[in-house]
């Protein structure tokens, strides 16, 4: 949720692994007989129209355009590999892909870790009945509803530079000189990748939680009796038990990381230059700043691939887990 | 060690991560909390009181007074809700399909519904645009509505779907029985169980709707249609550097309905979000 993404959107998984339980159940067919395909049309159809008219039919034409050089400023276009040949060998495009990998690992990381971090205490607080875990965790969940334009304007306040800025007003009582968090290259990155944590640790502190939920507690018995320390069952049974859901996570926080540029928008624009250009936002960029419907319309096309293959893999865990 | 001083660490590591939560995740919302009722004078003095010397809710009148956020607000409010239920009228049978009933290519239709959801709505806009154009459908409520249901209907479907399986078969089997026929035994029996199973769904999907930013922002082009989660975007632009009260202010209000709402329901939303991975 966080759910807001576009990254506003949040995509949740309704299913994610950990379901050897279902294995014993059969398929689900109609009980009084199969179903035949007709059958079914009916009720695929609003879902089926809809999706079809506003998601898949654009997405189509964007594969169109990225083979035409067509702008949003003239009407006339030809076919033809320009668009490609012009974006995917320029500079430009490698120092995209290049930022875009550096906020998607770190983002990939500090959010599984932090997740689980959060998850474990929480676990811990509401075994143990300490107060303050409702809280923690509502903190917490708090950041991922919000909208990304949103998340984006809290840290730009926060990291700014002018009188109000908090992080540089709380280096200051300690003496240190103003950093320039969101104004010189390698720290907007940072401060992109921690305003992405921050919205998105919620949703790995949920599906961790419920991964540590589901871990068998005779496991940690058995490493107790076998005279495990805390620290050797976390390493032995928590995390080879969370394998599954951590992968799945990961693929999740993938695509979402990848998709965010609202909240990129709001914090730094994509500066300072272009340093933290991420691909959404060099995407929205060459369409809606440099009206290049064409190369936009590639870069477009090299997200729907990443977005696509996310999928797939995605699927593929699903199904090892014998989800689908 | 005793297992007593072993839940002494235990515990004070878990306050370790709560006082870690506490700041990282806290102190950025009080603050714009804060900044939200101050004068403008004691914006622009440095200083780390989170509780202003004078409070004051002016901010706030004047956000809410200058009409335009009123307007926001008021969008967003109609977008998110129509948008939240064109999805879950197009989700719910199609959910009771992939759940109960064995067609052809189900599996491709769940795989497809899947990959739609992990699909960026940046990738769709251009063309959209561009149709939208053409066909005379720019700055209409009803068109973008229409966007905002294909791209909530994925995540509804999946989860609805989860529900459903989670429901009895007998259930519909003795609907037959009884001489229903599917439509039937799904509006009047499998509906009415799911209802917080459904509601939890409509929740979640309207709080991604209330965030939704590129899809108003390329298809409603007049300020006053746009939500908040757009507008804010132009506020940030006129007051960021003038009236960083005012523009907290704006940002408490446009986040406060999805935050609000997502409080009161966490419980539920959370249980419904986690009964997939938990019970299978």
């Amino acid at each position: 949720m966080a759910a807001p993404d576009t990254r506003g959107r949040v995509r949740v998984p309704s299913a994610p692994g950990l379901a050897s339980r279902r294995r014993e159940q059969p398929a689900p067919s109609a009980a009084s007989g199969r179903v035949s395909y007709q059958g079914a049309t009916p009720w695929l159809i609003p879902l089926l129209v809809v999706v079809t008219l506003f998601y898949l039919w654009p997405a189509i034409q964007a594969l169109r355009f990225s083979f035409t050089d067509a702008s949003l400023l003239r009407d006339q276009f030809d076919y033809g590999l320009t668009s490609y040949q012009r974006v995917l060998p320029s500079p430009s495009f490698l120092f995209v892909v290049r930022i875009t990998l550096v906020f998607v690992l770190a983002s990939i990381f500090f959010q599984l870790s932090l997740g689980l971090g959060v998850a474990l205490a929480v676990q811990h607080g509401v075994r143990n009945r300490l107060p303050g875990t409702a809280i923690a965790r509502t903190l917490v969940l708090s950041s991922w509803v919000m909208p990304g334009v949103i998340i984006g304007i809290i840290w730009q306040i926060v990291l700014s530079g002018a009188s109000y800025g908090l992080a540089n007003s709380m280096l200051a009582t300690i003496g240190i000189s103003p950093v320039g968090f969101l104004s010189t290259t390698n720290m907007a990155l940072g401060s992109v990748i921690v305003a992405n944590i921050w919205r998105g640790t919620a949703f790995s502190m949920i599906l961790q939680y419920a991964g540590l939920q589901s871990i068998d507690p005779v496991l940690y018995e058995a490493a107790a009796v076998d005279g495990a320390s805390k620290w050797q069952s976390f390493w032995r049974v928590t995390l080879p038990s969370l394998r599954p859901i951590l992968m799945v996570n990961l693929v999740l926080i993938s695509i979402q990381t990848f998709n965010t540029f609202d909240m990129v928008l709001a914090l730094t624009g994509g500066g300072p230059g272009r340093a933290t250009e991420v691909l959404a936002l060099r995407t929205f960029n060459m369409i809606f700043r440099n009206f290049s419907l064409g190369q936009g319309s590639v870069l477009a096309v090299v997200m729907l691939a990443l977005s696509l293959s996310f999928a797939l893999l995605y699927v593929r865990l699903l199904r090892t887990e014998e989800r689908l | 060690m005793t297992v007593k001083r072993r839940r002494w660490r235990g515990h004070a590591a878990t306050y370790a991560v709560f006082a870690f939560v506490a700041v990282f995740f806290g102190v950025p919302l009080l603050w714009l909390l804060s900044l939200s009722i101050r004068t403008p004078a004691e914006v622009f003095t440095a200083s780390l009181n989170f509780l202003p010397r004078e409070p004051t809710l002016h901010n706030y009148s004047a956000v809410l007074g200058s009409g335009r956020f009123q307007g926001y607000l008021f969008n967003s409010l109609r977008l998110t809700l129509i948008g939240a239920t064109g999805a879950m009228l197009a989700a719910a049978p199609a959910a009771f399909a992939a759940s109960r009933l064995d067609f052809r290519g189900r599996r491709f239709f769940l795989i497809g519904v899947l990959s739609l959801q992990m699909i960026s709505p940046l990738v769709i806009m251009i063309p959209l645009y561009r149709y939208f154009v053409t066909v005379g459908l720019l700055d209409s409520y009803i068109s973008t509505s229409f966007v905002y249901i294909a791209i909530l209907v994925p995540l509804a479907t999946w989860m609805l779907k989860g529900f459903f399986d989670g429901i009895p078969k007998e259930l519909d089997e003795a609907a037959l029985v009884d001489g229903c026929n599917r439509f039937q035994a799904f509006y009047r029996v499998i509906l009415p169980v799911s209802v917080p199973g459904v509601a939890a769904a409509f929740v979640l999907v309207a709080i991604l709707a209330w965030g939704e930013f590129i899809v108003p922002f390329i298809l409603l082009s007049r300020p006053a249609m746009q939500p908040v989660s757009v507008g804010i975007l132009s506020f940030q632009g006129t007051f960021a550097q003038t009236a960083t009260q005012i523009l907290a202010a704006g940002a408490v209000l446009a986040m406060i309905p999805a935050v609000a709402v997502f409080i009161a329901l966490q419980r539920f939303i959370i249980a419904a979000l986690t009964s997939g991975a938990v019970k299978g």
